[in-house]
């Protein structure tokens, strides 16, 4: 298998491509559900706006779920993700963008950590560190 | 004897006392709660989740399960609720019945030790991790919960102890909402 980005370029300090996700109410649901999270405040507007919400939002699996993402599409399918480790912020409501940043903070032992930023227009979204098992580096 | 006072943020020092000997004694049940999976890993399942995703790594169309659908495999599901037994669960109630009725998730710690494999089935357990506060933050007074659970697949009696397969610490806020304070 190829990975996007040789492992041989993965040093401290190497930055990811950024990538902007636009949030509508479709992706906030159908993520929710996929999970397999049937809080209502991930899908029904009207009970989210009662709880004093300013509209649905993106459930926890799902911000963590986005994160690997953003990471294993730049690292390279064939890499396993170890962990992933997030604090949350501000909520992420449907007509936002989620602005995913990201950069190798350390290298060792065949393993990658990186540090990722999902930013909404409220502030960050959630920020997290991913560490992936890179295996070895093929010549 | 230590002579530092534990600031309560107004909270009553009997009430937090409460709380604290709860959070023990909850502490004290370990890993409990053991649940099943409602079905074993699956491909319908993990390719709801891929297309939500828009994860298009083919590895999920292959036999292995993403990662960070670890705790999807055993969500409660639509109507299901936690059992009494629950750690955090139980956890919460205390939390609530003492007034802090709001909560709010903050840090997700997930591990994953291998990816799942399409026919496998995983069981969880939970367990109460600490209780620290009361804190004041820019929600409210509360007490940061944070439970821990486990995902095992077991191999049967010839093939050894249960594999844990994945972890996660979780952690909120349970508080009382500013406008309420």
């Amino acid at each position: 298998m190829s990975t996007a980005h040789p492992t041989t370029t993965l040093a401290p300090g190497h930055t990811l491509p950024a990538w902007s996700l636009p949030i509508t109410p479709t992706l906030v649901v159908s993520t929710a559900l996929a999970t397999r999270d049937f809080q209502d405040v991930h899908h029904d507007r009207d009970v989210a706006q009662a709880a004093g919400s300013k509209d649905i939002f993106l459930n926890i699996l799902t911000s963590t779920a986005l994160v690997e993402r953003y990471v294993t599409d730049h690292l390279g399918h064939d890499v396993d993700v170890r962990g992933i480790s997030i604090r949350l912020g501000a909520p992420a409501y449907p007509y936002d963008t989620l602005h995913f940043t990201g950069e190798v903070v350390a290298v060792a032992g065949g393993v990658v950590e990186l540090r990722v930023t999902g930013a909404v227009s409220l502030g960050d979204h959630v920020v997290g560190t991913v560490r992936v098992a890179v295996g070895e580096v093929s010549a | 004897m230590s002579t530092e006072v534990q600031e309560l943020h107004g909270v009553a020092p009997d009430v937090h006392q409460q709380v604290m000997a709860e959070a023990e004694r909850i502490r004290g049940w370990g890993e409990a709660a053991e649940r099943w999976a409602r079905d074993p890993v699956n491909q319908p399942t993990i390719s709801n989740w891929v297309e939500a995703m828009g994860n298009d790594n083919p590895r999920w169309r292959e036999g292995e399960a993403p990662p960070s659908m670890a705790q999807v495999w055993t969500m409660y599901g639509q109507g299901g609720r936690a059992p009494d037994d629950d750690p955090l669960h139980a956890m919460m109630g205390v939390l609530t019945d003492a007034g802090f009725t709001a909560v709010l998730g903050t840090n997700s710690d997930q591990t994953y030790h291998r990816t799942l494999l399409v026919g496998e089935r995983v069981r969880v357990t939970t367990a109460l991790d600490s209780v620290v506060g009361p804190k004041r933050t820019g929600m409210g007074v509360g007490y940061f919960v944070t439970s821990r659970s486990t995902w095992y697949v077991d191999h049967g009696d010839d093939r050894g102890e249960p594999e844990a397969v994945a972890s996660m610490l979780f952690r909120v806020l349970k508080f009382v909402p500013r406008s309420a304070s």
